[in-house]
């Protein structure tokens, strides 16, 4: 057993820091949310040449062949930085789909623009009616010769307005909740026929509702095999879960440090507010829930490194425990700050917007709980 | 112990019910209407002001009538007021004021024609509000104060017509002397608002500078230097309202409605036995707060005083506010994330997650919750 980063991981995680630092000041952070894209192109050119977006696939594929541990090293220092750039859509969601469940013809094309830079893509999974069910697609995509006709509408796509690509899911066959008879499409994101509704969300990324209205793919379009959508879903949601469970340790070691911080240095009732004991404990209890938080994520990001039996129930567990420490220690940062708190000019409530928002995406806790013990 | 309402008590929530049922706006007409709602509640007898007592225009209500009042209230939704005047400031004016003050003040606040701000925190002075030092100082012909300083988290201050405002006139002796409470107009020389912009990008509360402020000294309520002993009175009477039982009552309700208009499986989210009982266990301890409000009121209604119970109710109120809350948040699913002037997903989905945001503030204002059972601890159950 070993459970040391190597000096690859190290310099990854330092030069991750390092960007953060040099780029990621709050008030930055939120002069690029406010943008119409809501994130810097220049950066993402920058998360290119430094490889990040190379980082976990496979060398045959133009990749750095890096694992799930080097993507959670990114995330938790991106969960620090609360970075805004689409890395999570592109690499982590349509990349990992595509790596592997992708043919030839689409890693030579999607993948290996995904890795230089010139591609961000995103993966349009969620409907209405669903509640937390990948595998209650109403999307249909019905055959015609050689190609498919693809209509519905697809909720919360998130960078749906920046990206070239989408993955969709859509029903080839079955009932509305059917595991089987999903089948996963790799569409033109300007297709004929697709049209969206943009927003911002509340942690200050941009998503979209996207409608698709006789949308015609070709059979080659298929990411993986016809009515196998759900081997295809499962994988994404369990990389997601990885991926948003160290954005969610970064998130979290930050909300707890800063509130030390703040703690020290506040003062009422002539005294700084980190000698009161009830607050000492309460922080104190932040603390725990980020080092377990921390310690599952690692140990499920492992397991599914080595493709391990237990992995999915881990991940189960993971995103449960994540769900419920993020909420621990948002709630409480945004409490021992007082009023100071609840102003949107400290960066904890952005922080806490984003843990709330992590929560909501690919299950919630009661959702992988009742998974877990089932 | 008898649990009923007296035949009496139920003829005057039957005569609630039938005034709303009469006089409540319908639909978008309870935006445009408001005015007319008021003025019909007035026209009851001083049903405008429930709280106020009979030689003030207020219905003289027993506190189970109160009671009834605002439950029916809150059950039918009616508009709400804001609190500055009516409810925080108007019991110390009625108190403390004088005779002048009152005829001056009280109409305004009535009416809603003048809105009025709570100037008490400061940067240095949140839970240690006797921290205070915006310094108030008498001119020397004594005919005014000269104000300067700071205020902080004042809410609605943009909007406020006038400021009811701690100040320090002396610093000798213990903090909580030489406080003393003025009121004056916003729009008084010196007086400067700033946005302060909050979770999830509102404004309603902000920063007010004051600099050399001059208020006439008969804006002083009461006595200089007495200003603590009115405001503790004062936040009292805001603790007791922040409970909101009545509204949580409602609100529980409409997260169920919530939850079972969100299809999971064959059946809805209502169905889901992790989240069903999790509205379980809040119904559950919401009628016992519930009780435990009437408790605090049948003491009070037997001349007794609210008795040690009552002191839980913020507490409590708050914390189950906020986990109804995070429910409705659940319910919303991915949708929770939709922001901006845009929706999706079902109805309640965005009003959830402004409410979860703005909800977090509750247990922060009027004495935050960890304060709170510091003063629990030691006043109610004797220790240190
Ligand atoms: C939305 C909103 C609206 C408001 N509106 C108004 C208004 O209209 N007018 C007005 O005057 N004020 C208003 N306030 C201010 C409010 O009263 C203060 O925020 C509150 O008193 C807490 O003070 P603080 O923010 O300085 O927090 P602090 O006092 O700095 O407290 C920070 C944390 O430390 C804890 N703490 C403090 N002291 C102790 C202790 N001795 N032991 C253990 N824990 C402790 C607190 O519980 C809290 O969790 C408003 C605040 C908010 C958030």
């Amino acid at each position: 057993m070993d459970l040391s980063y190597t000096e690859e991981q190290q310099m990854l995680r330092d030069s991750v820091q390092k960007f953060i630092e040099d780029n990621y000041d709050i008030s930055e952070r939120n002069k690029l949310t406010a943008t119409d894209e809501g994130f810097s192109r220049d950066n993402w050119k920058q998360f290119a040449e430094l490889g990040w977006l190379a980082m976990p696939f496979a060398e045959e594929d133009g990749g750095l062949g890096g694992s799930p541990v080097d993507t959670m090293i990114l995330m938790e220092e991106f969960g620090k930085g609360l970075v805004v750039e689409p890395f999570f859509p592109t690499v982590v969601l349509a990349g990992s789909a595509l790596s592997q469940f992708g043919s030839a013809d689409q890693k030579a094309e999607v993948l290996a623009g995904i890795i230089d830079g010139s591609i961000i893509a995103t993966f349009a999974y969620a409907e209405e009616g669903a509640h937390h069910n990948l595998d209650h697609v109403a999307t249909t995509a019905t055959k015609d010769g050689d190609f498919y006709t693809l209509s519905g509408t697809k909720s919360v796509v998130l960078n749906a307005a920046s990206a070239d690509r989408m993955l969709v899911s859509a029903r080839t066959s079955g009932d509305v909740s059917d595991e089987a008879g999903i089948t996963v499409f790799l569409v033109d994101a300007g297709a004929d026929g697709i049209s969206r509704d943009d927003y911002p969300t509340v942690d200050g990324l941009r998503a979209s509702e996207v409608t698709l209205k006789d949308v015609k793919v070709p059979a080659s379009a298929i990411v993986g095999k016809e009515g196998s959508g759900h081997d295809v879903l499962e994988a994404v949601s369990n990389r997601a879960i990885l991926a948003l469970a160290a954005e969610s340790v970064g998130a979290m070691e930050k909300l707890y440090t800063d509130t030390i911080a703040y703690t020290k240095q506040r003062v009422q009732f002539d005294h700084p507010l980190s000698e009161f004991q009830v607050l000492k404990h309460r922080m104190t209890e932040m603390f725990m829930e980020h080092s377990l938080a921390k310690s599952l994520t690692m140990k499920a990001t492992m397991l599914e490194t080595q493709g391990s039996d237990e992995t999915q129930r881990t991940i189960h567990a993971l995103k449960y425990l994540i769900g419920k420490s993020s909420r621990f220690v948002g709630q409480n940062a945004v409490q021992l700050h007082g009023g100071m708190g609840m102003t949107e000019e400290l960066r904890i409530a952005h922080y806490f917007k984003r843990l709330a928002i992590i929560d909501s995406q690919f299950g919630n806790t009661d959702h992988h709980l009742t998974r877990f013990v089932a | 112990m008898d649990i009923e309402f007296s035949e009496e008590d139920l003829a005057f929530q039957q005569e609630v019910r039938s005034f709303i049922e009469e006089n409540l706006p319908k639909g978008m007409d309870l935006w445009t209407k408001r005015g007319d709602w008021f003025k019909a509640l007035r026209e009851k007898g001083g049903w405008d002001v429930p709280k106020w007592p009979p030689e003030f225009g207020g219905p003289g209500f027993t506190p189970t009538q109160r009671y009834i009042f605002d439950m029916e209230m809150a059950r039918h939704s009616t508009p709400p007021q804001l609190p500055f005047g009516v409810t925080m400031l108007a019991p110390i004016l009625m108190a403390y004021g004088s005779k002048e003050q009152q005829d001056r003040f009280l109409p305004g606040i009535r009416d809603g024609s003048v809105n009025w701000c709570q100037g008490y925190s400061e940067p240095g002075a949140g839970s240690d509000l006797a921290n205070l030092k915006t310094k108030a100082e008498l001119t020397e012909d004594g005919k005014h104060y000269i104000v300067n300083g700071q205020k902080i988290w004042t809410t609605l201050a943009h909007i406020a017509h006038w400021i009811f405002c701690l100040t320090r006139t002396s610093s000798a002796g213990a903090k909580q002397e030489g406080i003393t409470f003025l009121l004056f107009p916003m729009d008084s020389p010196g007086v400067e608002v700033r946005p302060i912009i909050t979770l999830g990008g509102s404004h309603t509360v902000n920063e007010v500078y004051l600099t050399d402020v001059k208020v006439p000294v008969e804006n002083r309520v009461g006595e200089e230097g007495k200003g603590w002993t009115y405001a503790k009175g004062l936040l009292a009477h805001e603790r007791t309202g922040l409970a909101g039982i009545q509204n949580s009552v409602l609100a529980l309700e409409k997260a169920k409605e919530n939850a079972a208009s969100i299809k999971v499986g064959d059946g809805t989210l209502l169905d889901v036995p992790a989240f069903r009982n999790k509205l379980g266990a809040l119904e559950a301890e919401l009628l016992a707060l519930e009780f435990t409000e009437l408790r605090t009121l049948a003491s009070v209604a037997a001349g007794g005083s609210p008795g040690p119970e009552s002191s839980i109710l913020k507490l409590k109120g708050t914390e189950i506010q906020q986990r109804i809350q995070e429910l409705n948040l659940e319910a919303a699913g991915v949708y929770a994330a939709v922001w901006g002037n845009k929706a999706a997903g079902p109805k309640f989905a965005k009003g959830a997650m402004s409410a979860y945001l703005g909800g977090r503030a509750t247990t922060i204002y009027g004495g935050a919750s960890e304060v709170q059972k510091d003063v629990i601890s030691k006043n109610v159950l004797g220790l240190g």
